[in-house]
């Protein structure tokens, strides 16, 4: 109960640090995912026959955002804290935890706002869209393992943040996103089954959009990848973080 | 353990990953080929008991494992080596505004602290108590800390971990920052609380101050504890090092 507490205070902390000294505040989020939409429109929608298109491109970004920011901040997240870390008695964990709740919470308020505004841009409300639930819990997962992996290697070189950043860009490239799967030759189709990212973005996409909800085995691929990555994270991080203290 | 021993350390020993020098980041690594750490050993066996409403002063040059051993005792590093039993509950170590968030003001850092360290329930004057002691105005406390200054983040790192009520109080050269008349109010302060039985671990480089809230006081040099006695003793003992 108390570790309920503490980690409602620093998503709490989260939220308030990323939108202070801003004038329009929680509406910069939404920036950046226009901005994308904008270029997306201008050079992919005319060659790409998708009917819906900006329902489309929306669908894959709001996810792709969460998973960006969620990532960029988590890799600092450990050396950031290091005056409470240090002070305190308390578990490392629950900074990536907490960046990952608080950027949830952002994506839960992206996505009522983007289930509003989709009206017009083709969404269709039915039943389904429910399934969006447990679709961000499973990216969630993802994240945080994949934040748990990066935070606490970066505590001991610190240019995992700075390669994280150029990893980026090629994997929303890689992701179709603003353009169908089917533009991707066949023998290149490799690359983008390799890429976690695809498989939760197609997820989103298969309730958002789709004609047809997401099939059992996507769901299963997700889960796969979720619970893997959150392993391997969890593993990384606890091996390391009897040694943070003395290397932050 | 007996009941009036609060603190027992049993052969610990702490060691760190340091970084071999020059490899910080994973180009390093690759063009170096050196391993990217080695071992070092901060703490070697060390093994003390503090009794119940004591108060003990750790004096050392700089690097001589002051620190470590405070945040070993506060559970903040696990030893690798030996055990550490604790029979009470612990302020947050503040060393000069360690711990508080630059971005946020006075009062969001009251309540994060606060929330932490697991007191908001239990207390809930708590807020007005911490401002109240530091003396800050309700306008200050409504400014972001990294407008503070230096003396205004001591006030308030003190006050805040002096909300907690807790058994055990670490300072860990808090003092030396705030003006004449807050050092004064920290000290009674201090005072008090050892009156009321909470035991005190007092880490300076002052032997003044250790004199006037310690009774005894350990010596630290290289990872060892070279010297126990009364603080009068080991505060002459830490001036002839010099």
């Amino acid at each position: 109960m108390q570790n309920i507490t503490r980690i409602y205070a620093l998503s709490k902390r989260n939220v308030i640090l990323r939108y202070k000294n801003s004038l329009v505040g929680f509406f910069w989020g939404f920036f950046k995912p226009l901005l994308y939409l904008l270029i997306f429109i201008i050079i992919f929608k005319q060659n790409s026959g998708i009917p819906h298109y900006i329902l489309f491109v929306t669908s894959g970004l709001i996810l792709w955002f969460f998973f960006s920011n969620v990532t960029g901040q988590s890799v600092g997240s450990v050396v950031g804290s290091s005056g409470l870390l240090k002070a305190l008695n308390i578990p490392a964990y629950f900074f990536p935890l907490s960046e990952t709740l608080s950027e949830l919470f952002n994506l839960v308020l992206t996505i009522i706002v983007f289930l509003i505004i989709m009206n017009w841009g083709g969404l269709v409300y039915s039943p389904r869209l429910l399934l969006i639930v447990p679709c961000i819990i499973l990216f969630a997962v993802f994240a945080l393992g994949l934040n748990l992996l990066l935070c606490s290697v970066n505590v001991f070189f610190r240019d995992i943040g700075i390669i994280w950043g150029t990893i980026q860009p090629a994997l929303f490239f890689l992701t179709p996103i603003g353009y169908p799967e089917s533009n991707i030759a066949p023998h290149y189709r490799i690359f983008m089954k390799c890429n976690p990212i695809y498989y939760f973005i197609k997820l989103g996409r298969g309730i958002f959009y789709d004609t047809t909800p997401p099939s059992m085995h996507l769901w299963m691929e997700c889960i796969i990848i979720a619970v893997g990555m959150y392993i391997i994270g969890q593993f990384v991080f606890n091996r390391l973080k009897n040694q943070f203290i003395s290397a932050i | 353990m007996s009941q009036d021993t609060i603190i027992k350390i049993e052969n610990v020993t702490i060691s760190f990953w340091q970084n071999n020098v020059g490899v910080y980041s994973l180009k390093d690594l690759i063009t170096q080929r050196k391993s990217p750490f080695k071992t070092k050993t901060i703490l070697h066996d060390i093994c003390l008991d503090v009794k119940r409403g004591d108060s003990l002063g750790i004096l050392g040059r700089n690097g001589s494992g002051k620190s470590t051993l405070l945040r070993t005792i506060a559970g903040i590093i696990k030893p690798q080596k030996g055990t550490v039993t604790v029979n009470g509950s612990f302020a947050p170590i503040l060393a000069i505004g360690a711990g508080l968030e630059l971005e946020l003001t006075g009062y969001e850092n009251i309540t994060l602290l606060l929330a932490l360290y697991g007191t908001a329930r239990r207390n809930t004057n708590a807020v007005d108590n911490i401002r109240e002691f530091s003396e800050l105005s309700d306008e200050v406390l409504r400014m972001p800390v990294k407008q503070y200054s230096s003396g205004m983040v001591a006030r308030l790192a003190f006050s805040i971990s002096l909300a907690n009520d807790s058994d055990i109080l670490i300072i860990d050269e808090v003092l030396a920052v705030g003006d004449q008349g807050f050092q004064a109010k920290c000290a009674d302060k201090i005072n008090q609380l050892k009156a009321a039985g909470t035991t005190i671990l007092f880490v300076s480089h002052f032997p003044e101050g250790v004199l006037k809230i310690c009774n005894n006081a350990i010596l630290m040099e290289g990872g060892h504890i070279t010297h126990r006695g009364t603080a009068q003793e080991i505060c002459k003992d830490y001036q002839m090092l010099f």
